[in-house]
């Protein structure tokens, strides 16, 4: 029995009001900056189930609409009044996905019985383990990445488990962010609580339980309509990171997404194998594992804006991750930087709908550059300070509606700077120069969206500075129906010495006194064919410099003399251009994809993904960076690009270990 | 003694109160606004003042107005054209923003186009330290060749934007200075002038804003006060301003930044006059009008300022009333999507065409057709005769909804009323839950044309217990506007560590604040009384990214009292944030001196009490909660001091309709006030 639409209108009013009053409370009494800079927060309300109905909308991490905690919900059994539970353990249940992130979760209780549960996380800045900051690339085993708490109870009715708080801040770089953070987190749990309280004295606990349900019902009627909109078919989508580890081959991520009626399913069994660096995303193979959907709530937002953002709309899709790959990974695999696999696997998801609903979704976002973070001494007070100085991102892709957005946008749109002059007085370095990268966005009728860069200069010895999710110096966003991809990201030490050093993907630097860095990230893909777009628009980009003045020649055909677009000579560098033969196909890739791709060719991955999934897991990285060298060597004749090398190679590979060749004519049974 | 006039100009009527400064007697009255025009609205109302009220405009002794000017050319980007001149390799502050998308889960969201466009943007050779240190000297041919440059691209106005201007500000000067002299007559704005604060964004996109105005601005003040000197009206003018203060309109065309949302800030000031009258110290301030609804948060009489508050699409950094948009007002358009969902906003009727029930062309159908329908506004003639309202044509547009909510008209009306209130609750939870206050121990005092309407409801979807109807809602921004005190903002950026160390450069710098503040208000505004002087400081402790405006005392200034400082940083943060930190290190990173040049308050006398009960002017069919029933109507005329009345009823007047849901009881206080009271069941 659903309740009247009016009330259900109103109801969801005031579960937003709740959710948003936890965020606010949370972000108001939060202890750390990096919580306050960087929002990676969330909070919210779930059904007793586990399943979010609320979350807020202006502040925080976008990535945990629809987040399940009813695994970790189902591990602490007997649930009282004043209870509050933690977890960051990745492999307790999939709700934590690595261990910087605590979540917590309260339940609500009304005459005797739990009616929602207040949820939330946070971003530590540091969980302890290896690293400061707990976060590396390098890290080959999730033991490395900090302290793990399974789902506890910190608080019991109401009183604080001192033992279990005392393990967790002795063993963190940071204990008073921890816990002034962690005071924070139940404040606005607590807010939560008071909420729904005030919610079911409004309603009534039964309109509020149909309620919720019905919110849920309606985030799902909603999505499966706009799914329903879509033209059945499949869809693939396949792009990379650039290395699986510092100095590695690339790491594929592929999805096929089907859209059947109203429902969706996103197979993702064409991407990688689990790695041997902190890539790997944990999800536990769920279906609807909160971190394979993101780019799926993205697109679903987009294509219709009044969309509930609850865990109703995931309902009618479905993913498949085998075990032991690089989407749900086995214990004791490496997550800490999952984050930038995660921000990769929200293009491909785009990719994907873009290919199902070419005039309504953009092409490629930018991607590749850095949360940067310098690590120095201050040569004034001796001082050694640590700071995170800017995210260095990018804008979205072109599109049928019009130019992608500059300097940020698309998945890139939740990060704030910080003011050059705010990082000057802070830290002691000289930011020399930021701002848009000119030329980096993808030509297309409509352009896509430009990088943005940073240079900056270090003035003391045993300077370190890291740039977390360094990708896309190889492969580049990529450009839709004619348009172009932009262009790669770039990591330069001593740029504007006559000694520049290409960092390439390189995330953690030492640097001298007197060291210069640019970074900038890769630009956004562009939509459409370059030389439909009008010429007065590409002239305005050159004259904002937002286009090069050779560029506009070659790219879009707009020939511009003295400050003005020369009519004739635009006419005839267009048809010449559309004479002369042009790539076909939906999507446009950066040459060093295309020439990668004539190795590893669609099919020969197919071939690949396919045996490797036929090994044991702890073998099939291994076997894989194998396969990669034999490849790299074979002669070009050899090569047909239809998997038969690469068979011919994972055969020869699996004879070289007696070990392995058992193992494997056993899972071939 | 003479009469005070305050004006307020919105997007509909322009508003109208007079003071008889020897009776304490006010007269309001509203006419139509003239935006082709400005300004010949308020010479047309001092007409009509006299008309109306036999007030000659040589009577008039202070004249103060609200001009929509400058916020009308952001919105509508017809600023002057303006070339930005920045540190080189620094080009992009206005593109680049902070970043951050208002919509971050959709892939299209995007900023505003920059009022000045990249093309515009100039660089010249110069650079100064965080330390203020001049690294790199401004050189007279760098300063040329941008001039050139912006003259080939037709500036018609320059702001110079310079790294770390807000310590030292001598490149911008010196650039300012040569433009002078090589190209007189043209506009030149420094940002160090506008708004001297760190960070880059902030500074810059102030100065832009002040600078694609100013010129507008200037022009429409010079040509008011001829205007008002035809008419005859003696007194200088008056400009309310942002932070709920005056200047003197001389003084705005070059100030002109400072005045660019004083309409709802002078609203504010208006309601923390009657929360100070009607004696309640903790007050939520709820403005709706035809298409905004705005909340401020008043405490003792005073309101809470803030900065980023947003001019169209762009933020502006100076000390403003902090007023948070809760709604689009009572022109919201209510529909029924395709999943039977009934929505409310955030499309709207505007002005133009304005509600179905305002007969002027609108027919889809608004809250306040909802509130037509329901058949609780309608009963006398709103805004003095110049709307009427045809309930036929509200009943018409919300039956659009009925049938796919399979409700009758009226209950579909009720649905749009709740649904909208639901919202509005939504944004004030927000509020409260930003700045920790509980909103139920808040009285809501609502005014502006629709306030009224909506503000019984929205109190009993807060649990809060009251709530305030001046006794002339329509014209509170113009009331505000008559009180307000002449005041203005002087800021100094600071960034140190308080200790001992950096005592003597705290004690010069608010010594240079205090100079500068009474030179102000003496000299610039003649203000003849005994200024005060209103010393705070952002601070912060050390790590944090980001400050809290902190009150001071100037004798511990003067005396070096570093722990009382240090104590009031701490009891700040410990209230708004729920922690504090008394062992880590505090800075301070900006200096403030707030000047204040008391306006004299007027005192309303006390109405005589009246006996019995007031009595209705009729009885009206209403639906409310679900169910139709005769309510008793009141002109608000009737309703006199000491009067009780009992909920549900109907309160008319020349420009508000009070609608009061059953669960109230209403007092009428001395001053002619409503006060309507909660009954402790109906929570």
């Amino acid at each position: 029995m659903q309740i009247d639409p009016v009330t259900l209108q109103i109801l969801h009013n005031h579960a937003q009001a709740a959710a948003d009053s936890m965020a606010y409370t949370l972000f108001r009494t939060a202890h750390s900056t990096f919580v306050k800079e960087t929002e990676d927060f969330t909070s919210g309300l779930t059904t007793p189930d586990g399943m979010t109905f609320a979350s807020p909308r202006e502040l925080g991490a976008t990535w945990f609409i629809g987040l399940d905690y009813g695994n970790a919900i189902r591990m602490i059994k007997d649930y009282r009044p004043g209870d509050v539970c933690i977890t960051n353990d990745p492999y307790s249940g999939y709700v934590c996905t690595h261990p910087p992130d605590l979540h917590m979760w309260k339940p609500i209780f009304w005459e005797g019985e739990i009616v929602a549960f207040a949820v939330g996380h946070i971003h530590n800045t540091d969980i302890g383990g290896a690293v400061p900051a707990s976060l590396s690339r390098a890290l080959t085993e999730v033991h490395q990445e900090g302290i793990r708490i399974p789902p506890a109870k910190i608080i019991r009715e109401g009183v604080m488990d001192e033992t279990l708080l005392q393990v967790m801040l002795t063993n963190v770089r940071m204990p008073e962010q921890n816990w002034g953070d962690l005071k924070a987190q139940i404040a606005s749990m607590t807010t939560g609580e008071r909420k729904v309280h005030e919610m079911i004295r409004k309603f009534g606990v039964e309109t509020f339980r149909q309620g919720v349900k019905d919110l849920l019902d309606l985030g799902e009627r909603q999505a499966r309509a706009l799914i329903a909109s879509i033209p059945d078919g499949d869809y693939f989508f396949a792009d990379y990171l650039d290395e699986d580890a510092p100095g590695g081959v690339p790491v594929r991520l592929a999805l096929n997404l089907q859209i059947r009626g109203d429902e969706a399913i996103l197979d993702f069994s064409g991407s990688d194998p689990q790695l041997q660096s902190s890539l790997n995303v944990p999800t536990g193979g769920a279906e609807r594992h909160i971190l394979l959907m993101v780019g799926y709530n993205y697109c679903l937002y987009t294509l219709d804006p009044t969309m509930p953002l609850n865990g109703g709309i995931t309902r009618p899709a479905r993913c498949i991750v085998p075990e032991g790959t690089i989407l749900n990974p086995k214990f004791p695999a490496a997550v800490g930087m999952r984050s930038m696999t995660c921000t990769r696997l929200q293009g491909v998801i785009m990719g994907a709908f873009q290919n199902a609903l070419p005039d309504r979704l953009p092409a490629g976002p930018s991607g590749g550059g850095a949360i940067m973070n310098v690590k120095t001494t201050d040569n004034r007070t001796g001082r050694l300070l640590m700071a995170s100085i800017d995210p260095v991102v990018g804008g979205a892709g072109g599109s049928a509606l019009g130019d992608g957005t500059d300097g940020s946008g698309a998945n890139n749109s939740f990060l704030k700077n910080t003011p050059v002059e705010i990082n000057e007085v802070e830290v002691p370095i000289r930011i020399l120069s930021y701002g848009l990268v000119p030329d980096s966005g993808g030509p297309g009728l409509h352009r896509g969206g430009l990088a943005t860069f940073l240079e900056f200069r270090v003035a003391s010895p045993n300077t370190v500075v890291t740039a977390r999710n360094r990708d896309r110096t190889r492969f580049c966003s990529w450009g839709a129906d004619g348009g172009k991809p932009g262009n790669n990201s770039s990591f330069t030490r001593n740029f504007d010495r006559n000694d520049p050093v290409d960092l390439a993907n390189t995330d953690v630097v030492n640097l001298d006194p007197g060291d210069s860095m640019r970074i900038t990230a890769g630009g956004a893909g562009g939509w459409g064919d370059p030389t439909e777009r009008d010429p007065a628009k590409v002239l305005f980009d050159v004259q904002q410099g937002k286009v090069f003045l050779e560029s506009a020649e070659r790219e879009y055909g707009v020939v511009i003399r003295d400050g003005a677009v020369d009519a004739e000579a635009t006419a005839a560098r267009r048809a010449a251009m559309r004479a002369a033969p042009r790539p076909t196909g939906r999507f446009q890739y950066n040459a060093a994809r295309v020439e990668y791709e004539k190795l590893w060719t669609a099919a020969n991955y197919d071939a690949l993904t396919g045996l490797l999934q036929r090994l044991p897991v702890h073998w099939r990285y291994f076997v894989k960076r194998r396969v990669f060298e034999r490849i790299d060597r074979m002669p070009a004749a050899e090569r047909r690009g239809d998997g038969s090398e690469v068979r011919r190679a994972f055969h020869v590979v699996v004879g070289e270990f007696p070990e392995l060749a058992p193992l494997f004519a056993e899972a071939a049974d | 003694m003479g009469y005070r006039v305050g004006v307020d100009i919105g997007g509909t009527f322009a508003d109208f109160c007079v003071l008889d400064e020897a009776s304490g007697a006010l007269s309001t009255l509203k006419v139509l606004t003239t935006p082709g025009e400005p300004g010949r609205e308020v010479v047309a109302g001092i007409g009509e003042i006299e008309k109306r009220f036999g007030i000659a405009p040589g009577a008039i002794g202070y004249f103060t107005h609200g001009t929509t000017v400058g916020i009308n050319a952001v919105i509508q980007r017809k600023g002057v054209r303006l070339c930005l001149i920045t540190t080189e390799r620094f080009v992009d502050v206005l593109e680049v923003a902070r970043l951050k998308m208002p919509d971050p889960y959709h892939l299209f969201s995007s900023r505003p186009q920059p009022l000045v466009t990249r093309d515009r943007v100039i660089p010249v050779r110069e650079r100064i330290l965080a330390d203020g240190s001049i690294d790199l000297p401004i050189e007279e041919a760098s300063a040329r060749e941008a001039l050139e440059k912006a003259r080939a691209l037709g500036a018609e106005g320059i702001v110079i934007s310079l790294l770390h201007s807000y310590r030292n500000a001598a490149h911008e000067r010196q650039i300012k200075a040569w433009f002078a002299e090589w190209a007189p007559g043209l506009p030149v704005f420094c940002s160090s002038d506008v708004w001297p604060i760190i960070r880059e964004y902030e500074r810059t996109s102030t100065a832009v804003i002040h600078g694609y105005v100013q010129p507008l601005v200037a022009k429409y003040l010079a040509s008011l006060q001829a205007s008002l000197k035809r008419a005859g009206v003696g007194a200088e003018a008056m400009v309310t301003k942002s932070n709920g203060g005056v200047m003197s309109a001389e003084l705005g065309k070059v100030a002109c930044v400072q005045m660019l949302l004083s309409g709802t800030a002078a609203g504010v000031i208006g309601a923390g006059f009657v929360a100070r009258q009607a004696g309640c110290d903790h007050v939520m301030s709820l403005d709706i009008g035809g298409t905004s609804a705005d909340m401020a948060i008043i405490v003792d009489g005073s309101p809470s300022y803030g900065t980023g508050e947003t001019v169209g699409e762009f933020p502006i950094f100076i000390p403003t009333v902090s007023v948070t948009s809760i709604g689009e007002g009572g022109g919201s358009i209510a529909r029924v999507d395709g999943y039977g969902r009934l929505i409310v906003g955030p499309e709207s009727a505007g002005s133009v065409p304005g509600p179905a029930c305002y007969g002027r062309g609108g027919t889809r159908p608004t809250v306040t057709d909802a509130f037509a329908a329901c058949g609780l506004i309608g009963h006398g003639a709103l805004g003095y005769g110049a709307v009427t309202v045809d309930v036929g044509k509200a009943r018409t547009a919300v039956a659009t909804l009925a049938e796919p909510l399979g409700r009758t008209v009226e209950a579909a009306a009720e649905g749009v009323i709740r649904v909208a209130i639901s919202g509005m609750f939504k944004e004030v939870s927000k509020l409260a839950s930003r700045q920790g206050v509980d909103p139920r121990d808040f009285t809501l005092l609502a005014f502006g044309g629709a306030g009224p309407m909506v503000g019984c409801w929205l109190a009993r979807e807060l649990g809060m217990r009251q709530v305030l109807i001046p006794t002339a809602p329509g014209v509170l921004s113009a009331l505000g506007g008559l009180i307000a005190d002449i005041k203005n903002d002087f800021i100094e950026t600071s960034y140190a560590v308080l200790e001992p160390a950096s005592l003597p450069e705290l004690r010069a710098a608010y010594e240079r604040l205090a100079a500068r503040a009474t030179k102000w208000v003496a000299e610039e505004q003649k203000f003849d009384g005994t200024p005060t002087l209103l010393p705070s400081a952002d601070m912060r402790y050390r790590g944090q990214s980001f400050e809290i405006e902190v009150p001071l005392q100037l004798d511990w200034i003067r005396e070096g009292d570093i722990a009382r400082i240090a104590a009031a940083f701490h009891a700040e943060h410990e209230r708004l944030y729920g922690h504090s930190d008394t062992k880590a290190p505090v800075q301070t990173i900006s200096l403030r001196m707030v000047v204040v040049g008391a306006a004299p308050q007027p005192e309303f006398p006390a109405q005589p009490r009246a006996d019995g009960d007031p009595v209705p002017a009729g009885r009206i069919t209403a639906y409310l909660d679900g169910a139709a029933g005769e309510v008793p109507l009141y002109r608000r005329t009737d309703l006199r001091h000491g009067h009780r009345f009992a909920s549900p009823c109907v309160i008319v007047q020349e420009d508000t309709t009070t609608c009061v849901p059953a669960g109230f009881s209403g007092t009428v206080d001395a001053y002619g006030n409503l006060l309507l009271t909660l009954d402790r069941e109906a929570v």
